[in-house]
Order: C-alpha cells, then sequence, then structure tokens
C-alpha cells in the first residue's frame, strides 16, 4: 500500500486530462511515430515518481516536463543507436529521478529557458506568460512554440 | 479532450504491473446489468461499481484506499470483465470463480461477514441477514450485517444480493432492488412471494 500525499488525484485522472495534449506536445518534440513511445514512457516515469510527489500542484506541467526529457533522451538514443550503442547502456543510463527537466534545457539561450520555465515549470497559461514578457497572449504562445522548435533542432543536430 | 488510444493505455498497465507501480487497474464492462466499472488490486478484485455510481467517486474511493496510481486497462482486464459477464448472462452457471480482495473493507466485523457471505452462501441460496451475523460470529448483530452489505466494495462477487430481510420483500441493494431481484431470478432463488 502507498502512503501518498493526500491531495495526490487518482493517476488516471491526469491521463485522462493531460494524455491527449501530451501527445501532441510529443509530436512537436519528435515525429508521429516515435510520439507514442515518448508518452508510454513519460507515464512510466511518472508513474514511478508520483508516490514520492509531496503535493498535487502543477502537475500537467511537471508532466509536460517528463515528455520534454524523454524526448530529448530518445534523440540522444536515436542517435546512439546509430552508433550501434548496445540496448542495455540506455537503460542503466536512464535517469531515476523523473524531472531533470533543468538539464534539457541547459545551454540554451537565457530568452528560451525563461519561455520554457514558465510554460513547463511555472505552468503558466499564455496570458499570464504574455504579461510577464510583455508581449501579447498570441505572441506568447509563438515564443513557446518557437523555443520547443529551438530544443528539438538542437536535440536532432 | 481525446483520450489516449486503448494500446498505448494498455501498454502502460502492463509495463506498470511488471514494475510494480500500479496500485490498482480498471475498466469498464458491458453487463446485462448494465455497465459496471470494476477495479482490481494485486490480489483480485477490489471494488465493482454499479452505472449509477460515477466512476470518479468509485475511483477516488479505490486509491484512498490502495493509493494513488490507479491506471485504466481494459486489455490486462479484459478476461475478468468477460468472465463478469459471461456469468451474469449465464442462468445455468455456476457460482462465480474471480479472486477478489477485501482491502478496501475497515471493520474487520464487516470483513467476516463478507468472507462468511463469500463461503458460505451459494448460487440458488438466500440467508437472513440475523443468521449471516451469527455465521460471522455475531448473532446480535443483524444490523451490522446489513451495513456490511450495504457498503459491500465488491457486489456480485461477494453475494450480498442473496442477504434477504427477515421482515419480508427483497430488501435493500447497493445496485438498487431491481438488480437484486434480477440477480436472484437469475439464479433461481427469487422466493415465490417476491415474484
Amino acid at each position: 500500500m502507498t502512503v501518498a500525499a493526500p491531495d495526490l488525484p487518482p493517476f488516471h485522472t491526469l491521463v485522462d486530462a493531460h494524455g491527449d495534449e501530451l501527445l501532441v506536445h510529443a509530436r512537436r518534440l519528435t515525429d508521429p511515430v516515435r510520439a507514442e513511445d515518448v508518452v508510454q514512457e513519460t507515464l512510466l516515469r511518472a508513474l514511478r515518481a508520483y508516490p514520492r510527489l509531496r503535493h498535487g500542484d502543477h502537475l500537467r506541467a511537471w508532466l509536460y516536463r517528463i515528455a520534454t526529457t524523454v524526448a530529448m533522451d530518445h534523440h540522444r538514443r536515436g542517435r546512439r543507436e546509430v552508433l550501434a550503442a548496445d540496448a542495455a547502456e540506455h537503460v542503466a543510463a536512464e535517469p531515476d529521478v523523473a524531472d531533470d527537466f533543468e538539464a534539457v534545457i541547459a545551454g540554451l539561450t537565457d530568452t528560451v529557458q525563461v519561455t520554457l520555465r514558465l510554460r513547463f515549470v511555472e505552468d503558466l497559461e499564455y496570458e499570464a506568460i504574455a504579461a510577464r514578457l510583455g508581449c501579447s497572449a498570441p505572441a506568447a504562445r509563438r515564443r513557446v512554440s518557437s523555443a520547443l522548435q529551438t530544443l528539438r533542432e538542437r536535440s536532432a543536430a | 479532450m481525446t483520450p489516449l488510444p486503448d494500446h498505448l493505455l494498455d501498454a502502460v498497465a502492463t509495463e506498470a504491473v511488471r514494475e510494480g507501480l500500479a496500485d490498482a487497474l480498471f475498466t469498464g464492462v458491458t453487463t446485462s446489468i448494465g455497465r459496471l466499472t470494476v477495479a482490481t488490486g494485486a490480489h483480485g478484485i477490489v471494488r465493482i461499481g454499479f452505472q449509477e455510481e460515477p466512476e470518479d467517486e468509485v475511483l477516488a474511493g479505490v486509491a484512498a484506499g490502495l493509493g494513488p496510481r490507479v491506471l485504466r486497462a481494459p486489455q490486462e482486464l479484459a478476461e475478468t470483465g468477460e468472465a463478469l459477464s459471461a456469468w451474469l448472462e449465464d442462468d445455468h452457471g455456476g457460482e462465480l470463480e474471480l479472486p477478489y480482495d477485501l482491502a478496501l473493507v475497515r471493520s474487520p466485523f464487516r470483513r467476516r461477514v463478507l468472507e462468511a457471505l463469500h463461503a458460505g452462501v451459494h448460487r440458488g441460496e438466500t440467508i437472513r441477514y440475523g443468521e449471516l451475523a451469527a455465521r460471522a460470529g455475531n448473532p446480535k448483530a443483524a444490523r451490522a450485517a446489513g451495513t456490511a452489505c450495504a457498503t459491500n466494495p465488491v457486489p456480485i462477487v461477494v453475494p450480498c444480493h442473496r442477504v434477504l430481510p427477515s421482515t419480508g420483500g427483497v430488501g435493500s441493494y447497493g445496485g438498487g432492488p431491481p438488480r437484486k431481484v434480477a440477480l436472484l431470478e437469475l439464479e433461481g432463488a427469487l422466493p415465490p412471494r417476491l415474484r
């Protein structure tokens, strides 16, 4: 029996509420074929970490961060497979801590990092991101989209 | 919002079970007595909810008892669902042999009542609340035996529909009296005066 934080919702409600948008997010970061694998692994990593969460706030952003990390891992893994690295190493190299989002975004320009954090760490809607960045909501949406594009291009390079 | 495809959810559930990451699995099952929500833990069925019970409420109860890692698993539970719906359509069938777990029953007496009911009241039979209380070790606790049945988390599997009041009539049922009548009819155990 798991003793979890009292306000953690049953996990399936997160999947029901955010599963489809995670799939959309994964498609933006990888490709339609790998996106399902990314979501599957995202949910498993989230399950491994779920009982250790201390509160149930911003779970949507938390899932997005894991999905982003998993997608980047898939890119790296893909490169290693090209180099014929063995599969066992990938399993061993998989981080135990689900949430190493900061490591994933390190090395991007400050502006891109700030944009990604507002969306996927602070869990802000586009209107609130716009207020923080001093731009319009559509512009904030474009900035997040372009930041994800940058992340994808960098990891695919 | 569109739900994720079943094959993806099942892949997650299967791997989660393999790694011991799932506190409970669930699926919806269409049966002759309506749609049931069926949830299982590591040792068997922990909860069956009738159609009128909102799925989210049923599963919140499961999460409160077993842990929050509750997963939708249609394929993983397909066999359980098929066994249940087949049993509900077969009026010449035997006992429903599905593993269950009373993990959601906190009170030791209620647990004893439900265990006595499952072990000793077979298809085709009925029992009075007082007699059931006696079998659970306290002949004076007919009312408590009634509560145990009213709060039975695994109806059908633990056959609380076979328990009748001594005052006559079919009595109450978590799934509503008409379902109790339907189940007793299926088993050929509906007392003639209630037909």
